[in-house]
């Protein structure tokens, strides 16, 4: 029963384990609070019924009913007898928060605020998979399928997160699920008696066993394998990559539905990005002559990194619009009329509209949403879709705008005039403001500032800075493409306490044929829009017109790089710059950082090839010198041994004496010492040749016997080499073992001698590898590698010992250290 | 029988005339044995380094011949003893005899008081004759109701032995042949050899004519010599690693002692002296392994049964040890400590 009791705690820490994934889904930890609460419910009430040997039905019920208790208890409805019994208000209740809870799914997007609702469903959800892993595991003793129910927690975030799931909380719980397999055999193994090593040795409760190592190294290679196989697949590649990579959460741009078929857009667009190519995306046509830029998201909730849009909230399009704004006399307005087909190539819950729409002809779930300006849909897609609608057109002169008031107090725009607190960003704007009386000439001053002339520039990536904040970052840096203008220029205006916003949408680009345009990739585009108070919302582009195709201005934001302020024409709303930005649905992130990396327009692609190729040069450069390191080693080696000067080149040293024969020669410390350092050099070269060129070395063999060796078998042919080799072997035997070492004869020309005989005696093969992969330098490196290894083991293995004696789990037993 | 000290030797001998005086010996002693040079060059190193030579093989190879042939080639003082069941331990080391004129005991030398003591079939021998030569072979004294005397320099026992007749036969104790420097085994001569000896030893037995070709003092010398022969510390190091692998190999029961140290690299250095060289090899010792510790290491019984004889085992050990790459260092060194992948070599502990 213990063993139950064991197995039982297992399953609902792995349930625990395994409800990490929906980390990626709240903002906030409640959720896991009160998920523990109810799976510890379940787990003590499971307990308790095993303990009364209750059948497994009971058991069932028990859990279920410790479930109903624990719900009752964390989202009362107020009519409970003694807090945690239910009434059937408490039912009711529950009903009417899983229906609130469908409706919060659809309103928030990731990640979700904490709602009763939804930590009700939450809470629910793990609680019920607490009661089916115990009951898979400890009742029916089949801890494989309690795998399943978990599989299910983890497909919440799969849902979400399309493209990017975040591998931690995937790892944490595959380690939950493990930890339930294992303790289920450790327990199977136990009902034989007591475990036992491989080598006789009793196994302790608390010990890992020898015997089960194989496993667990599989179960930790199963675990990365699944986390990491997935970066070498094509295609998803860049979810991971850029979770990581970022090391923000915020920068995997997913759509917030709880339903099924979304797609992260962004990621869509990355694909595009890195094929490299234009892929068509829409086709308008418009009987206004030169017509403004289409758009289609809007992001206006204001976060550290940038935009980020909220979900569009509308009515159904079967009926007429009014512009937002009445009509005046400072605004000149025209009714136009479009159609938009979508090409497959642009594939999101939202459709492309010239603001602003007041009547669409369309069929399907589409909404609009008039604040917004956006086109949407919670059930289709854009691709393939054709449909007409007519615009209203609104154009201002600087005059008209310089009559706005600043929005009263109340006004509900306000809340978009909030700005996280950076006092570089408002000492900025108080500066380029504190001179300007109206609303459009603050704006145009903040719009004035990112001119060229003030050292801003385009390109395809930002850089990175120190100032942690990466508004300030882009400030002084004064590089980056469209999001990052758009969304600068949004904050300081923000921060001059003017409502703003960012647009997503496509500049009208160059390829047109008469009132017809067809937009690529290459078109997308973000800009910021600003709210003047009876004007509505005014598109301003800060970004740099020279990076965007086709850009045109308008007379109230004149491009900054003319300095006569000549209107190109009387429709051009905003202005233009060119790169893919990351939408979607319900998400829209405009980041500030380069790690959305816009794709790159006309005048910008030259660069992408061109650092490609600078990659594949580098690699290339890198393999080449992996390859050649070990040729460039040895000849290194074999130039530093050669380097020295033979004993013969320094006659001066050398006297000859001592016996009259005049053989034997007496020679000074000084010499004896550089003669005995030349012998060692010119034999280790000889022996490195030697492994080149796969001869055999043998460790027990003295200079001597090697020399008459070779002497004997490879150089039978060649009596210089012979002598030479003989020469060799004898200067090393001298100055290893004798008084006074080799005195004469130069060693060099017999290492080349004897080398030559080698060359000479190889096959291609063996001389090509002995120049290219010299043996001897691998062989080292492997003698190292070995030796590394042997140290890395040892020291883990020390450091095992040490963990041992304290694990946990040994002291729990109440084992004393041996 | 006074001794004479190392100093009144003399002093070195040049290269030259060692090599000559050596040279000659082993050319007198060819004269008898044909053929087995290498025999006898080991003999002779035996004799310098200090030692005692134990000739063991089948009868009738010519053991007792290269005894006696060493022994005429060096005019010193030569005794026989042949070692039969009935001998006693005073027939070997001496006996103090009652003389009745001074009416005192009187010592009456042994066989063992000469330069060379030549014993023949020595395990023929009681153990209780054998024990005699314990003390004298490594102590180079007797001692005799309590009086210790001196043996004469030098002094080298040649014994031989016959390996194949058991029977009648006490083998040798492990503490005396531990006692022998080198075993070293005939072996039957070459066709070529065996029919010159034919044509040579037909009518007279060339022992009879060899004249002595060096004297006592002479070998002295040469000894002295041979003392100063230069061994590198790594060179003595491969002494103490081949010795230590004799300890700690799984085939032998037991291993060589550090008398086998001390004689290797004696026996080691006059093979050197000998070959010309006044510095001792790796090679020396290699040579040397198998006749120098062969005899003193026994086998374990599964190795017996393997029909692993000691010199085998020795000549694989020889074979495994890696011979020592421990080098002087110099400031001329640039080399990092352990260069060419090799690892430096640990003694093992035991």
């Amino acid at each position: 029963m213990k063993s139950h009791r064991n197995l039982g705690l297992v399953a609902a820490a792995a349930t625990l384990l395994a409800a990490a994934p929906l980390s990626a889904i709240f903002d906030r930890w409640t959720w896991l609070v009160q998920s523990t609460i109810a799976v510890a419910a379940v787990a003590v009430v499971a307990a308790l019924a095993r303990l009364g040997r209750a059948p497994l039905w009971g058991q069932v019920l028990a859990m279920l009913g410790g479930l109903l208790l624990t719900l009752t208890w964390l989202f009362p409805a107020g009519t409970e007898l003694l807090g945690v019994v239910p009434t059937p208000a408490t039912i009711g209740h529950f009903g009417a928060l899983a229906e609130a809870s469908l409706v919060d799914m659809r309103s928030y997007q990731v990640k979700v605020p904490d709602t009763d609702p939804l930590l009700f469903v939450t809470v629910l959800g793990i609680g019920g998979v607490a009661v089916l892993v115990d009951l898979l595991a400890v009742g029916l003793r089949r801890p494989a399928l309690a795998g399943l129910p978990m599989l299910a927690i983890y497909s919440v975030p799969v849902a979400v997160y399309v493209n990017s799931v975040p591998p931690v909380p995937f790892a944490v719980g595959a380690a939950g699920y493990l930890w339930l397999l294992a303790a289920d055999n450790v327990d199977r193994v136990r009902r034989f008696g007591r475990r036992f090593s491989g080598d006789g040795r009793g196994v302790d409760v608390w010990e890992a066993s020898p015997l089960a190592a194989a496993g667990r190294r599989l179960a930790a290679v199963g675990v990365a394998v699944a986390v990491l196989l997935p970066l070498a697949v094509p295609g998803m590649t860049s979810g991971l990559l850029s979770t990581l990579g970022s090391g923000a959460g915020d920068g995997t741009g997913g759509s917030g539905r709880g339903t099924t078929g979304q797609v992260d857009l962004f990621s869509a667009l990355q694909g595009q990005l890195s094929q490299g190519e234009t892929t068509d995306m829409v086709k308008v046509t418009t009987n206004e002559p030169s017509p403004p830029y289409l758009r289609f998201g809007t992001a206006d909730q204001l976060r550290s990194g940038g935009f980020q849009a909220r979900s569009p909230s509308g009515v159904p399009i079967n009926r007429d619009f009014r512009p937002t704004v009445p009509d005046r006399a400072e605004i000149t307005r025209a009714r136009y009329q479009a159609t938009v087909e979508v090409m497959e190539g642009f594939d999101m819950p939202l459709l492309p509209v010239y603001p602003e729409p007041v009547q669409f002809k369309l069929s399907g779930g589409w909404s609009f949403d008039p604040s917004q300006q956006v086109l949407f849909s919670n059930r289709e897609r854009s691709s393939g879709k054709r449909y007409e609608f007519e615009y209203v057109r609104s154009t201002y002169s600087p005059a008209a705008l310089r009559q706005a008031r600043p929005l009263p107090a109340e006004h509900s725009l306000r809340r978009q005039t909030v700005t996280p607190a950076v006092p570089e960003v408002e000492a900025l704007v108080d500066e380029l403001t504190q001179d300007q009386g109206t609303e459009y000439d603050k704006v145009r001053a903040i719009y004035d500032h990112f001119a060229t002339e003030n050292g801003f520039s385009y390109a395809l990536s930002t850089e990175g800075g120190t100032s942690g904040e990466e508004i300030v970052d882009f400030l002084t840096n004064k590089v980056g493409f469209c999001q990052q203008y758009a969304a600068a220029m949004a904050w300081l205006v923000r921060a001059a306490d003017i409502p703003a916003r960012v647009a997503f949408g496509f500049t009208t680009g160059s390829n047109s044929d008469g009132d017809t345009y067809v937009l690529t990739n290459r078109n997308l585009h973000a800009w910021t829009e600003v709210y003047f108070d009876g004007f509505g919302w005014v598109p301003f582009d800060a970004t740099p017109a020279y990076g965007v195709p086709g850009a045109v201005r308008s007379d109230w934001a004149p491009d900054l790089e003319v300095k006569e302020e000549v209107a190109p024409g009387p429709s051009a709303s905003a202005g233009p710059a060119g790169s893919g930005s990351g939408t979607s649905q319900n998400q829209l992130q405009e980041g500030l950082e380069g790690e959305l990396s816009g794709l790159p327009n006309g005048t910008s692609t030259p660069t992408r090839p061109e650092s490609s190729w600078l990659w594949w040069a580098v690699g290339a450069v890198a393999l080449l010198m992996l390859l050649t390191a070990p040729a460039l080693q040895r000849s290194a080696l074999r130039r530093r041994r050669g380097g020295r000067r033979t004993p013969s080149a320094t006659p001066a040293g050398v006297a000859a004496g001592g016996t009259p024969s005049g053989e034997h020669h007496m020679v000074v410390l000084a010499d004896a010492d550089r003669a005995r350092a030349d012998a060692h050099a010119a034999w280790d070269e000889l022996l490195d040749t030697l492994v080149d060129f796969r001869q055999r070395i043998n460790g027990a063999e003295t200079p001597r016997a090697t020399a008459s060796r070779l002497a004997r078998d490879t150089f039978r042919a060649d009596s210089d080499a012979r002598s030479a080799v003989r020469l060799l072997g004898r200067a090393e035997e001298l100055a290893r073992y004798a008084r006074d070492p080799h005195p004469g004869e130069p060693l060099l020309p017999a290492l080349r001698r004897v080398r030559a005989a080698l060359v000479a005696g190889s096959d291609r093969r063996t001389r090509l590898l002995a120049a290219t992969l010299p043996a001897s330098v691998l062989l080292r490196w492997r003698v190292a590698a070995a030796a590394a290894l042997t140290r890395l083991t040892s020291s883990y293995g020390r450091f095992r010992a040490v963990t041992l004696r304290w694990s946990p789990r040994r002291l729990l037993a109440d084992r004393r250290p041996r | 029988m006074t001794q004479q000290t190392w100093d009144e030797v003399g002093g070195l001998l040049p290269h030259d005339e060692f090599c000559a005086v050596g040279d000659a010996i082993v050319a007198n002693i060819e004269q008898v044995i044909e053929g087995k040079t290498a025999t006898v060059q080991l003999a002779l190193a035996v004799l310098l380094a200090e030692g005692h030579l134990l000739i063991e093989d089948v009868p009738g190879v010519g053991k007792t011949k290269l005894a006696k042939a060493l022994a005429r080639s060096i005019d010193c003082s030569v005794r026989r003893i042949q070692f039969t069941p009935d001998l006693l331990p005073s027939d070997v080391t001496g006996v103090s005899v009652y003389n009745q004129e001074t009416h005192d005991f009187e010592f009456r030398p042994g066989a063992v008081f000469a330069n060379l003591v030549v014993g023949d079939e020595i395990n023929r021998a009681s153990p209780k004759t054998q024990s005699a030569l314990l003390e004298c072979m490594e102590e180079r004294q007797v001692t005799v109701d309590g009086v210790t005397y001196p043996l004469q320099t030098p002094f080298m026992v040649v014994a031989t032995q016959n390996p194949i007749e058991m029977e009648g036969t006490y083998p040798l104790p492990e503490a005396q042949r531990d006692r022998f420097t080198a075993r070293i085994a005939m072996g039957y001569p070459d066709a070529g050899a065996e029919l010159a000896m034919l044509d040579g030893h037909g009518a007279t037995d060339p022992l009879e004519s060899l004249r002595p070709v060096s004297d006592a003092s002479t070998v002295r010398r040469l000894i002295t010599h041979v003392r100063q022969v230069h061994v590198a510390d790594a060179v003595k190091r491969y002494a103490v690693e081949l010795v230590t692998a004799t300890r700690e190999a799984a085939d032998l029961r037991l291993g060589a002692s550090p008398r086998a140290t001390l004689q290797l690299l004696r026996t080691a250095r006059a093979v050197a002296a000998l070959e010309g060289r006044d510095y001792v090899l790796p090679d020396d010792l290699q040579v040397l392994a198998v006749p120098v510790l062969a005899h003193r290491i026994i086998p374990t019984a599964d190795a017996q049964l393997a029909r692993r004889t000691t010199d085998t085992i020795v000549s694989d050990l020889v074979h495994r040890l890696p011979v020592p790459q421990e080098r002087r260092r110099s400031s001329y060194d640039t080399r990092p400590a352990t260069d060419g992948g090799r690892v430096p070599y640990e003694p093992r502990r035991a």
